[in-house]
């Protein structure tokens, strides 16, 4: 059998990035994707059946039938959800991962987010904690990321909160009508702004050409491939040294422990043609990079004499905290056309909020919106109290779609252990595999600042000309989707984390986690630019092991 | 099945005007597709929905749903949405009516592809597409 330097399972944001370092560093690496690769045409263009707007199914896996997870809402009834749905908390399941299909906001985390605990105490009930790195320590590594993939931003004027050495290499989106609006309003009340940085080339970059400015961002693939994933920068630099050894449509079945405990490589099943086939492969180091639901489930599906929890789960520690963000959702009705159809939309942002709210922990970054395609307007942004149906509710689409002004953003999820993944020993999916069970939610101080964001959210829009707001968020329910983080957090205590600041689980020399599990709190931004640059280091480190 | 009472329900939920009205726009042959695949499953229950509001019609005006005024029409339906209805249904009207709803909205305003939305009428109607675009 052949023998790998390095398994990785799973090629989005933080897998891709692993086995780049790992193979441009001459380490010979297996690459497990459980999806298929996705063209442009695979992704398509369905409204009903994407990754933002999922009525009747998605667009980049996993497939509807045969991968169920389990559900328990707050009231301890548990069901089975289906891909699609919301409560499954999926991601994607294609070589990228979600970086195929999401819309590529690009922040770093604040500073303050990492040192939460230290900041603002840890309340009752929760797992609050500091990272046992600093914003200082990541900072090369963001700057890696921004620079090897490509953002696009202007970070002089967000120096003074998030200060990074270098400029982005990629000039910011222009700006929308809607944009000069909010920027007078944020004038008027006295907040900074600053573009939205994107994982988007807005000039041709690194071999890639530029945005055309369609309207199809998060949901969707990229026309002309200007939007920035893995699976078209680092998976194919990996492929290119030779080194990288990438098989889909690969699905992992547990991680193999020798008769001493000791990890040697992993099982999976590949599907290409006909009935399903049990494999193995067998490597010096196994890292897990599946997100943080998938990855959580695939450690405690790990299982031997040595290890009867799950491996590195001797702490019960394995699947808890899951968190993503909270989103409370603002509109405001112009008086003028604030449209003007050129995509991605979002264009402006203010991180005024993200830390020291009187009365709150932590906070969050508001922002406009991508474009939104008129179902998924329908579905999402009409005011409360326009009927649903009727000659009012057409006028109103008629008159008012490129009048309503969208603001919204991700909450610093104040993390509850309780909020986890574990394994439903009754449900397995269609390898005969043991299926994810969510359950919990996250914690009351996540929606007092979600509720203070959502206000933020109509102050904005009022102070920017809107004489009719209106808004939502959504409550105590448990946190996760496409921003899903922390089941293997990181710390130096093996008793509350998973693993050590490299991603290494602490009872293993030779078993890594990367990817957003590794999330100690996953700040009040997207996550994927943190994920992406944890990645790096971890990955440099892991380069340099013997 | 009356053929022609859901051609005029959807009328009431998205009526013509300077724009075509749902009918015109292709929401029922949407519908009809939409109830062949992914709901399949739910295809019973909607034409026991649309059968029972044609019942609901002849209860209360004597007349099938199509040939209502369109005043008649809404207060059938607004009868419906809020469970308020003068017979006995087979089904949950509530819930069937948010059903109708939503997928008259969906055949309406996405892509042209799905059938419920010809010559892309709802996106030049609303500005997502320009006319010189489309």
């Amino acid at each position: 059998m052949k023998k790998y330097d390095a398994i990785i399972i799973g090629t989005g944001a933080a897998g891709g990035i692993v086995a780049c370092v790992l193979a441009e560093a001459g380490k010979h690496v297996l690459l497990l994707e459980r999806g298929p690769v996705l063209s442009f045409a695979d992704v398509g263009r369905d409204q009903l059946r994407n990754q933002r707007l999922a009525i009747y199914g998605h667009n980049a896996g996993p497939e509807l039938i045969g991968n169920p997870r389990v559900f328990v809402d707050p009231q301890g009834r548990s069901r089975l959800v289906k891909p699609h749905e919301l409560d499954y908390h999926n991601n994607a399941a294609c070589v990228g991962g979600g970086t195929r299909v999401y819309g590529a906001q690009a922040w770093r985390f604040h500073p303050n987010d990492f040192r939460m605990a230290s900041k603002y105490g840890v309340p009752d009930g929760s797992s609050l904690a500091d990272w046992p790195i600093s914003y200082e320590t990541l900072e090369p590594f963001y700057e890696r990321a921004e620079w090897e993939l490509g953002v696009a931003g202007d970070g002089g004027v967000t120096q003074s909160e998030i200060p990074r050495k270098r400029n982005y290499p990629l000039p910011p989106v222009l700006p929308s009508p809607h944009t000069l609006a909010l920027q007078h309003g944020a004038r008027q009340l006295d907040w900074g702004t600053t573009p939205v940085p994107l994982l988007i080339n807005t000039e041709a970059y690194r071999g890639r050409s530029s945005c055309i400015g369609c309207k199809y961002c998060v949901g969707f693939a990229c026309p002309t491939d200007a939007k920035t994933g893995t699976q078209n920068t680092v998976i194919p630099r990996a492929l290119a040294t030779g080194n990288c050894e990438l098989k889909t449509s690969a699905v992992a079945e547990a991680i193999d422990t020798d008769d001493r405990g000791y990890v040697i490589g992993i099982s999976y099943f590949v599907s290409s043609s006909g009935a399903p086939q049990r494999e193995t492969a067998r490597s010096r180091l196994v890292i897990v990079s599946a997100g943080a639901i998938e990855s959580a489930r695939l450690l405690l599906n790990s299982r031997s004499s040595f290890h009867p929890a799950g491996l590195g789960n001797e702490y019960d520690q394995v699947g808890r905290n899951l968190q993503g963000h909270l989103y409370p959702r603002a509109y405001g009705l112009s008086s003028t056309k604030v449209f003007n159809g050129i995509g991605p939309g979002v264009t402006i942002a203010t991180i005024q909020f993200n830390h020291d709210n009187p009365g709150i922990i932590g906070g969050g970054m508001l922002a406009d919106d991508f474009i939104k395609p008129p179902i998924d307007f329908w579905y999402d942004s009409l005011p409360p109290d326009l009927p649903r149906w009727g000659v009012e509710n057409k006028r109103f689409m008629r008159d008012n779609y490129t009048r309503v002004m969208h603001v919204r953003g991700p909450v610093q999820d104040i993390p509850n252990p309780e909020g986890r993944v574990s394994i439903d020993r009754t449900v397995r999916d269609k390898w005969g595999i043991p299926v994810a069970r969510l359950s919990g939610t996250t914690h009351p101080a996540t929606v007092e600042a979600a509720e203070f964001m959502r206000e933020r959210g109509e102050q904005w829009l009022r102070a920017s000309g809107c004489e009719k707001v209106w808004s939502t968020q959504p409550g105590l329910i448990l946190s996760g989707r496409q921003h899903q983080a922390g089941t293997c957090r990181m710390g130096n205590d093996p008793a509350t984390s998973v693993t050590d600041e490299w991603g290494r689980i602490h009872s293993h020399d030779n078993l890594f986690v990367v990817d957003g599990s590794l999330h100690v709190t996953n700040g009040g931004f997207n996550p994927v630019l943190t994920i992406m640059a944890l990645a790096f280091r971890s990955a440099e480190y892991i380069a340099r092991l013997s | 099945m009356n053929p022609d009472t859901l051609p005029a329900v959807v009328d009431c939920l998205i009526p013509p005007d300077d724009f075509p009205g749902a009918y015109d726009a292709g929401v029922c042959d949407y519908i009809e597709q939409l109830f062949q695949t992914d709901l399949a499953g739910h295809a019973e229950f909607f034409r026991a929905g649309i059968e029972t509001i044609d019942s609901e019609a002849l209860a209360t005006y004597n007349a099938p749903f199509a040939v209502l005024t369109r005043d008649q029409q809404i207060a059938i339906l607004e009868g419906i949405e809020s469970s308020a209805v003068k017979t006995s249904w087979p089904i949950a009207p509530a819930p069937f009516f948010v059903m109708l709803v939503n997928i008259t909205a969906e055949g309406y305003y996405s892509e042209p592809q799905q059938g419920g939305n010809r010559g892309q009428a709802s996106w030049l109607m609303t500005g997502f597409e320009d006319a010189i675009n489309s």
